[in-house]
Order: C-alpha cells, then structure tokens, then sequence
C-alpha cells in the first residue's frame, strides 16, 4: 500500500513538475557523425539519470537530441526552434555552426555549450554567453607541446592540422608557446582524409621531425599513423581531443602503439569513479558496448549535466527557468557555477572572464591496446600567456 | 471568338503573341494572387518557420542560376555553391561600409565575373571534362577561402546588423525583414529569367545546348554565349550568396563547400532543369522533404526502432535524399515542374477532358 503510495506521489509530483526543454543540435549523421551520435547519446542519458535520480532540483528537465547533419543551416533551424520555446540554454555542437551563430547568441543572451572546444567560440566579438565544457584545442595543443618539451628539450615538431578554423586555430598559439618553450616547430602540414601520406611522412623524416602533433579528427591521423608504421619511421605522435582516443585505436589498430594524446575526460576502462558512472548509466539505458567505449559519450554527459546545474540553480534561487527572463537566470548562474559532476578530470569552474569549464588535462598514451595516464590533471602553464597575453 | 480569360483555343498570330508571357487575364490574376498571398504569408508563420521558407526562397535563386548554366545552356556546373560563396564573402567584405542594397547586387558582380572565368574552360571542353573544371573551381574556392586571412580562414565573418530607413533589424524582426527583401529579389530575377528566352540571349542558350555547331553556323557565337550562361548564372548564385550572408548573420566556408553544390544540382533536377516553376519546386520540396523526414525520424527514434546498434531513424534522412533524386531520375527526368504542367493542363481544359 505504502509502495503504491510513493508511486502516485512520485506521479503527480511529476505531473507538476515544471517543464524545461533543453536541446542540442549535432550531426547524428554525416560527417563527424561518430563523435556526435555518442555525444547525442550521453546527453539522453545523463538528462534521464537527472531526472530520474532527482538531480534537476523539482523541474522535469526534456532534453531533444535534433540531427543536424553537420548542416549549418539546420543547427540555425534548431536554436530558433529552441529560442522560439523559450528554452533558458542550448547544447551546440560543430565549429562552423557554432562560430556562424555568435552574432544571434549575443544579441538574445541565450547560454550556449558546444562540442567544438575552438577558442574561436569563447574569443571576443559576441563570446558573451558561449562557454566551453573543457580546455580548448588551443591550450591542450598547449599542454601537448609543454609535454614533449619537458620530453625531449629542442624538440623538432610538425604540426599536422585539420584544413578548417577547427584545425587551424590553434597554430598561431601554438608557433608562440614553441618558441617559448625551446622546441621548433619545422612544418605546418594541412591534411584532410588521405589515401597515403607517405610523401609528407618522408618529407618530415627528412626534416629531422621527432614528433607530430595532430589537430585533427582521428579519421586521417589513422591513416598517417598507419603510414608512419609501414615505412618504418621513429616519429612519435601526438593529438588533441577529437584526434586520439578509442575512436583512434579502433582505426588505427597497432599501429597507434605509443600515440600520445590529451583530454580531459578519464578512459572507459579506468578504475576511477567517474569511468565507472559512465559504465553503470551505460548499461541502464543498454547502451551498445561501442558506445560505452567511447570518449565522446561522457562529453555528452558533461555538456547536458554543466546545463541541467545551471537551470537547477537558476530555478532554486527563486528565479523563472524559461523564455527571456529564463535565459538570464541561467546565465546569470552560469558565470558564478563551481561545481564537480564527475565526469571529468577536474571541476566545472566559470566566471566572467573564464568560459573554459574544465581547465585541467591529462596526457595518455596507447599502451597494449588501450590509453593509459602518463601525467597527473594540470593546467597549461602557457596557454594564458601566449592567448591572452596575461 | 478569344475569351481573354481561357484559352480555349490557338488564336496567335504572331511571334510576338506566341512569346507572350501571360496568356490569358486569368494567369495574370493567378500571379497577382500568388504575390499576395506570398506577401500576407509572413503574418501566419512563426520566426523558425520563417527561417525555412527565407531559406527556399534563397535557394530557389541559387538554383535558377544554376538553370540558366545546366537547365539552359546546358552547362554541367558542379561548383554553384562556389559563385554563392563568392557572393556570400564580397557581401561580408563590403558590408561594414556599404548598405546591403548595394553589397547583395556587388556580391553578384562579383560572382559574375568569377562565372566569367569560371567559363572560359568551355570554349574547349564540354559535359564531363566541364563538370570537373568547374569542380576543381569549386576546390580552388574552398582552398583559397581556407587560406585567406581577410577571409578570416573560412572562420565566421559576422554580418553587420541592418538598418534600413529606419527600421533596425533584431532577432525578433530578422527572418520577416530578409523574407521581403528575398522575395522582391526572387520576384525581379525570376522575371528576368523568365524573358531571357524571349531574348535572342536567351535563344542562344538553347540553341548552344541543343547543337553548338548548328547554333554557330546560323551565326551566334558558341563561346561568348557559354561565357555568357557563366557569368549570368554565378549573378544569380552571388546573389543568393549576398541575401544567404545577411539571412544566416555570419559567412562561414561550411555553408558554400561541396556538398551545397550537389544539393544545389539535386534541387534543380527535382524541380526540373530548365524551368522557371522547377526552380522553386526543387528547393521546396527538398528543404520540406527534409523537415518531414527529421519528424518522421523522430517518431521512428523514440519507437526505439534500432537493431544491433543501427540507428535506422538517423538513416532515414540521408537515404530519403539518395532515394528521392535516384527515382526523379528514373521515373520523372523532367521533374517536378512537370507535374505542374500537367496539373496547369487540366485545369486549363475544364471541366473537358480535351
């Protein structure tokens, strides 16, 4: 009796619960697709294990995963649709689409996570209310850089960049922090997907280049660390988020043996706390071994949990979670959030000056198969530096 | 006798009478309640409905320039989405010191001469060997736009927020303000484009496309009526680029790389290559296609229609699109904007049969 008596409680309370939509735009199909359906997935999840778990502070939190194919003109479609509801935040997802909605993002101060971690997003004009779950590329090519440095001092290293602002953005900063810290950087290679990269992997051979630091997604860096193992060369590799991770080990099988990399998220695999949240949320909402696997799943996580904080918080502190008043709230919560959901290698921070939620990173190495920490979490001690000047 | 308001039979004299535009009073009429409801719609849409129906319109301009170099002239063009771009960026460039009426029609200057370049290839080559030199433009676009500082790299060129006699552009106003001046844009190009053929420009075309050997020999010049079809189809495409520009707030290389120019192509076929009524057809029914498959998706997804990790609701989408063009191909070559003809037919004869 008792039983059926929490239950109709647990209805009605959800019958009352005050409804806040929450959606994000990405491409669940075409191209980065295997990143994003992940991603897609772990924002589902998360939002379902917040409502269910009582995270949401009484609200009933609808997250809606849209499909916009990597289109830039859906993702407009879809942030309309949103702003149109009344919704208080918005998940994002790509560069392009992201860097193209700026302007619209500022002028209807709307809080806006994307997947892209391009500093672009956050670096004035009309960054404002754009806020970046983890480190930038920017910073963890950064944090690469001071690695390798710290490695072999003098370093000869090629930068091999996605052909788009999400590749090349961090190269600037990344020729200055090199500079700073006594290793060369020989060669800026732009490479998209290659059937073969033996003439550039020569070509680096012959320049002496002992690491290749890779901005890129892990579809092409495969490939030339595939390259790089056929023609029997000693260049180490090296890759920021979207570069390495499972996604790479499953393309480039053995040959991504030693392929260092850096993020901010802890491995599937690792014995920690948050790696086994992910596995339990995982296996309750019988998510396929793929995804669970996947690195992009616990981002997914992160973006949807760093929201649902920030509309809890909005909405306990007495103020309205939806249409105009509700964007302000909520971003208004936003610039002060300090909190660890535990999804990530260190705690969600913001301020009005920083929009960088997880500043620390860790570099991993593929090892039997599998990445493994080879540093502690920190922060890039240059990165501020040589971006902001400061 | 004539009845000025059907045609009830074949009373033209004259060439002039036979390439008259409006037939009948009742064609006329049905253009004038067309353009009205057109101009009422905005007042029974919301802001994201908005978005798509500014969109189709952009779209459909972009596809009538590709209907004057491949419905028209018979020019296979597979970097449309380039002279858009170009369009999109000289907008962009010139936005901050020019109003927007002069920096659309400069974007499709601008693209125009581009086309004009982009044209001088068919003086020598045609069908295959064009499509790939006006792919490898495409590619040279995208190449140089990655490249270029001023172009901030294909990152975000933000567009300047609009005032115009007075009247400031917002978020609230933005997809309303950028459907008029879309509209009246689409309305004076598709009347251009609708008495080209009534040109002896615009018979040139046809006559190059059909045999440019016969057209030379009755005395037009193959090569400047290709240069020609180029450079007034990227006008167009420059034009859409100018509105696309302002419309999306920000030019972003994404939004003019490749793939736009296949969708671009897919459109003009859907709709009919060729057509003046196929132009606006193809790029309706796509984006609505696309809109009605995302809900249908949807509704499949939270079916929890998957087998062994195969997202089939997510595949909806880009197979409908494959699917779609595959059998217009088959089945209905001449697109959409035949079934408008026949549809037109029927009710020109009613209630007859004949």
């Amino acid at each position: 009796m008792r039983r059926i008596a929490t239950l109709l409680a647990l209805l009605f309370g959800m019958a009352l619960a005050q409804e806040v939509h929450l959606m994000w735009s990405g491409a669940i199909t075409g191209p980065t697709s295997d990143a994003g359906k992940y991603y897609a997935q772990g924002i589902e999840d998360y939002c379902k294990y917040a409502n269910q778990e009582g995270l949401t502070g009484g609200l009933r939190i609808v997250c809606e995963t849209r499909d916009d194919q990597y289109n830039n003109a859906n993702t407009q479609r879809n942030f309309e649709q949103a702003l149109e509801r009344g919704d208080p935040a918005f998940l994002g997802y790509s560069t392009g689409g992201t860097l193209q909605l700026k302007p619209l993002i500022q002028e209807v101060g709307m809080t806006f996570i994307p997947a892209s971690y391009h500093i672009g997003n956050i670096d004035p004009p009309n960054s404002d209310y754009l806020f970046l779950p983890i480190a930038s590329y920017s910073e963890q090519v950064i944090a690469l850089l001071e690695y390798i440095a710290k490695q072999e001092p003098g370093a000869k290293v090629a930068l091999a960049v996605h052909p788009s602002p999400f590749g090349r953005a961090p190269v600037p900063d990344a020729k200055k922090a090199a500079a700073q810290l006594g290793i060369q950087i020989v060669e800026v290679q732009e490479m998209t997907k290659g059937l073969d990269y033996t003439a550039t992997l020569k070509r680096f051979a012959n320049e002496g280049v002992e690491y290749i630091v890779y901005q890129n997604v892990a579809g092409p860096v495969a490939t030339m660390v595939k390259d790089a193992k056929r023609l029997g060369l000693t260049i180490k590799h090296a890759g920021a988020h979207y570069a390495g991770g499972p996604d790479l080990l499953r393309l480039a099988g053995d040959a991504a043996e030693g392929f260092i990399w850096v993020t901010s998220y802890y491995m599937p695999d690792e014995d920690v706390p948050a790696a086994a949240f992910v596995r339990k949320l995982g296996k309750r909402f019988k998510r396929p071994a793929d995804t669970l696997e996947s690195v992009h799943y616990p981002s997914g996580m992160l973006a949807a949990a760093i929201a649902i904080e920030a509309i809890k918080r909005a909405h306990a502190a007495g103020k309205p979670v939806t249409g105009d008043p509700g964007r302000a709230a909520v971003y208004q919560q936003m610039l002060g959030l300090d909190f660890d959901p535990g999804l990530a290698v260190g705690p969600v921070t913001y301020s009005k000056e920083d929009h960088v939620g997880v500043d620390k990173l860790r570099v991993l190495q593929a090892r039997g198969g599998r990445f493994v920490p080879i540093t502690k979490p920190f922060q890039s001690k240059l990165f501020r530096k040589v971006h902001y000047g400061k | 006798m004539r009845n000025p308001w059907a045609e009830t039979g074949n009373y033209k004299t004259s060439y002039r009478q036979d390439s008259t535009i409006f037939a009948t009073y009742l064609e006329e009429l049905s253009l004038v309640g067309l353009l009205a409801l057109l101009v009422g719609l905005p007042f029974f849409l919301s802001r994201p409905q908005m978005f798509v129906v500014d969109l189709i319109l952009i779209y459909a301009l972009a596809v009538l320039g590709l209907n004057i170099i491949t419905g028209y002239a018979g020019l296979i063009n597979i970097g449309q989405a380039a002279f858009v771009g170009v369009g999109a960026y000289t907008a962009a460039l010139l936005a901050p010191g020019l109003p927007f009426w002069l920096t659309i029609p400069l974007g499709g200057l601008a693209a125009a001469a581009a086309g004009a370049i982009v044209g001088i290839p068919s003086l020598r080559i045609k069908h295959l060997y064009l499509a790939i030199a006006t792919l490898a433009f495409q590619v040279i676009f995208e190449w140089i736009v990655g490249h270029a500082p001023l172009l901030k790299q294909g990152g975000a060129i933000p567009m300047p927020r609009v005032v115009f006699l007075g009247y400031r552009v917002g978020y609230k106003n933005h997809y309303y303000f950028w459907y008029f001046v879309a509209l009246a844009l689409l309305v004076l190009l598709a009347f251009a484009f609708r008495n080209l053929l009534r040109t002896r420009f615009g018979r040139a075309l046809v006559a190059v496309r059909d045999n440019d050997r016969a057209a030379d020999a009755m005395g037009m010049h193959p090569g400047l009526t290709k240069i020609f079809a180029f450079a007034l189809g990227a006008f167009y495409a420059g034009v859409a680029g100018g509105l696309y520009a302002y419309f999306s707030r920000a030019v972003v290389i994404e939004d003019y790389m490749l793939p736009v120019s296949i969708k671009f192509l897919a459109m003009a076929i859907v709709g009919g290559l060729g057509s003046l009524p196929g132009s606006f057809l193809g790029p309706a029914f796509l984006v609505l296609l696309d809109l009605n498959m995302e809900d249908f998706a949807n509704w499949l997804k939270s079916l929890g229609l998957s087998y062994a990790g195969v997202d089939i609701a997510s595949a909806m989408r880009p197979l409908t699109f494959g699917l779609v063009i595959v059998l217009f191909l088959v089945f209905e070559p001449r697109g959409l904007a035949n079934w408008w003809r026949l549809v037109r037919n029927y009710f020109k004869n009613w209630p007859f049969r004949y």
